[in-house]
């Protein structure tokens, strides 16, 4: 079963990288990112400056390393989406689903190496960053231990995102729907961290405020880009992914029974 | 090989497939024949494992289609209606993917790959992106993708459709060569593709199965050849002498006022070359013989207008 999820990992990056579309994701994240870590110089130098000077306020560069990874999650939330979109829909669209679904191979496999491709994908993207890593060493002393954990944290993120985004393309054809609708998901579970914050309404023992908060990825990221690896986080990102790729598995089996 | 008994499948209301059953023996050409959307489609998706059917069963090699799907999918080759390729690999990268989808073991897969090229042709686009090749290409790479890993039962969804004739007798070819080793079900609506290439037809109309028949060497169905001859002169005295020949069950005479008349033989290439000898010896001038090649369309025809039942 291994070397078939192997051959299929190997298809899968093999057709993303053949697509422009991998150059042009690449090119608009460090294209973005570049722009944040710009602002981010700048804003240091002056408040650098004006401590120097005696006022303004105290900014640590861990501070700030913290503020461009918030930036950098965010920002992942636009390029998840078009990561996944095609991992089923074009299956699909060019009838190769059939090619899959009629070879000796588990649903399983299939559902497991269009994650794994993803996230070899994603993770392709966001390895590029490290040389942002690199700049801040060669500039400054910042603490490396929390980047770490920060990459841990976006790893974990990515994860659940490209479950998400997984599930949604085994659900249609088109990669325009299955990119939108991801799209609209990762970031409505991402704002639920600040819609929750002021809500007290609750429903029996349901509150709906901490519920939300719980359910966004934002509040757990945020843990390990302080520096925090905490166990809870860890099972909350692990546990999401699990449920969408059973979903995602039962989405591909349902072509068996329906 | 092939067990299919009482397949029936529906889509909401609408009944694709009703109470299909037949078998396929091994080594076996079985032709599938019908009008686009009778059902011919997906009976092939239910027997590879695609899709379920909504009651009956099927089976394959002894092991349930539903039951054990990777046991039958690993004896099967499918090569679906629309070639299931990918456009970004190269013809050759592709057919290592399925090399290694399919489990053929490393040390065959190059050898399997070759055979796979030569027997579909393919030598020349071998290292070309799929994407680029044209439909008859595509489509014969889909046909190497069905029997690189030379599967115990092919099933091929209207393999020809898109070729030119000197590519579809190429193809037909191919089928032929493999007939006794491999159980073959394909479907096509081109009913000289049936003649040439199948043992045994089966007709399938508005999701019913209407008739199952096997094919005499003149791909012909039943019993009966029909013969054309032609003569210069007049075919009186002929026709008395074919009469008597025995095995020979009817003689017509063909009313255009030519020296024509169609007789019916038992399917025996012997019985031809007696007929033949009789009209010569009437002394009537023989010019030409001929099978009367629609034997098998009028058949068909008359099959789904529903002028006889089978």
């Amino acid at each position: 079963m291994n070397s078939k999820v192997g051959a299929l990992v190997k298809r899968e990056v093999r057709s993303y990288y053949w697509s422009p579309l991998a150059y042009v994701l690449m090119g608009v994240f460090l294209f973005l990112m570049g722009s944040i870590f710009t602002k981010f110089i700048i804003l240091y130098q002056q408040y650098n400056f004006q401590q120097s000077m005696g006022s303004g306020p105290s900014v640590t560069l861990d501070k700030l390393a913290n503020y461009f990874y918030q930036n950098m999650a965010f920002v992942l939330c636009f390029i998840a989406p078009f990561v996944t979109m095609r991992l089923y829909a074009e299956e699909k669209r060019q009838s190769t689903m059939e090619l899959l679904l009629t070879a000796p191979i588990s649903s399983t496999s299939i559902v497991l190496s269009k994650y794994i491709s993803a996230m070899l994908l994603i993770f392709s993207v966001v390895a590029l960053t490290m040389l942002y890593v690199f700049f801040l060493v060669l500039w400054g002393n910042p603490d490396l231990q929390v980047i770490l954990s920060t990459y841990i944290g976006l790893l974990l993120m990515l994860s659940t995102y490209m479950a998400v985004g997984a599930l949604i393309s085994a659900f249609t054809s088109s990669q325009a729907i299955a990119a939108i609708f991801t799209f609209l998901t990762v970031l409505l579970l991402w704002l639920f961290q600040s819609f929750g914050q002021g809500m007290t309404a609750t429903t029996g023992p349901i509150e709906w405020g901490p519920l939300m908060i719980y359910l966004s990825p934002l509040s757990h990221f945020t843990s390990f880009s302080n520096g925090l690896v905490q166990v809870k986080d860890v099972v909350y990102f692990v546990s999401f992914t699990a449920v969408a790729l059973f979903l995602t598995h039962q989405v591909v089996e349902s072509h068996r029974w329906k | 090989m092939i067990q299919v008994d009482g397949i029936t499948k529906k889509y909401g209301d609408r009944i694709a497939v009703n109470d299909v059953t037949f078998t396929v023996n091994r080594g076996e050409i079985l032709g599938f024949l019908g009008q686009n959307g009778a059902g011919k489609t997906t009976t092939m998706k239910i027997l590879t494992g695609y899709m379920p059917a909504t009651a009956g069963k099927a089976k394959i090699a002894g092991f349930d289609v539903f039951e054990s799907p990777l046991e039958v999918k690993s004896r099967i080759g499918y090569l679906p209606e629309t070639p299931p390729v990918y456009p970004e690999l190269l013809v050759d990268e592709y057919l290592s993917f399925i090399a290694e989808l399919r489990g053929v073991p490393k040390a065959d897969r190059e050898k399997k790959k070759a055979n796979a090229v030569e027997l579909c042709n393919l030598g020349d686009v071998r290292y070309r992106l799929i994407g680029n090749l044209s439909k008859g290409y595509r489509q014969r790479v889909g046909l190497a993708q069905a029997i690189l890993h030379e599967p115990e039962v092919l099933v091929l969804d209207e393999p020809t459709v898109g070729l030119d004739p000197k590519q579809v007798s190429e193809i037909r070819k191919l089928i032929k060569s493999m007939a006794g080793s491999r159980t073959i079900i394909y479907s096509t609506h081109i009913l000289t593709e049936v003649a040439a290439t199948c043992d045994r037809i089966l007709v399938i109309e508005k999701g019913k199965l209407v008739a199952q028949e096997a094919l005499n060497e003149f791909g012909a169905t039943g019993e009966v050849v029909k013969t054309e001859i032609v003569m210069n002169k007049s075919s009186d005295k002929a026709m008395a002498a074919v009469q008597k020949v025995p095995g020979v069950k009817n003689v017509r005479r063909v009313e255009d006022g030519a020296h024509r008349f169609i007789v019916e033989t038992e399917a025996r290439e012997d019985l031809l070359a007696e007929v033949a000898r009789a009209v010569v010896e009437s002394g009537a001038g023989l010019v030409r013989m001929a099978p009367v090649a629609l034997a098998l369309e009028e058949y068909y025809l008359n099959l789904i207008s529903g002028r006889i039942s089978a």
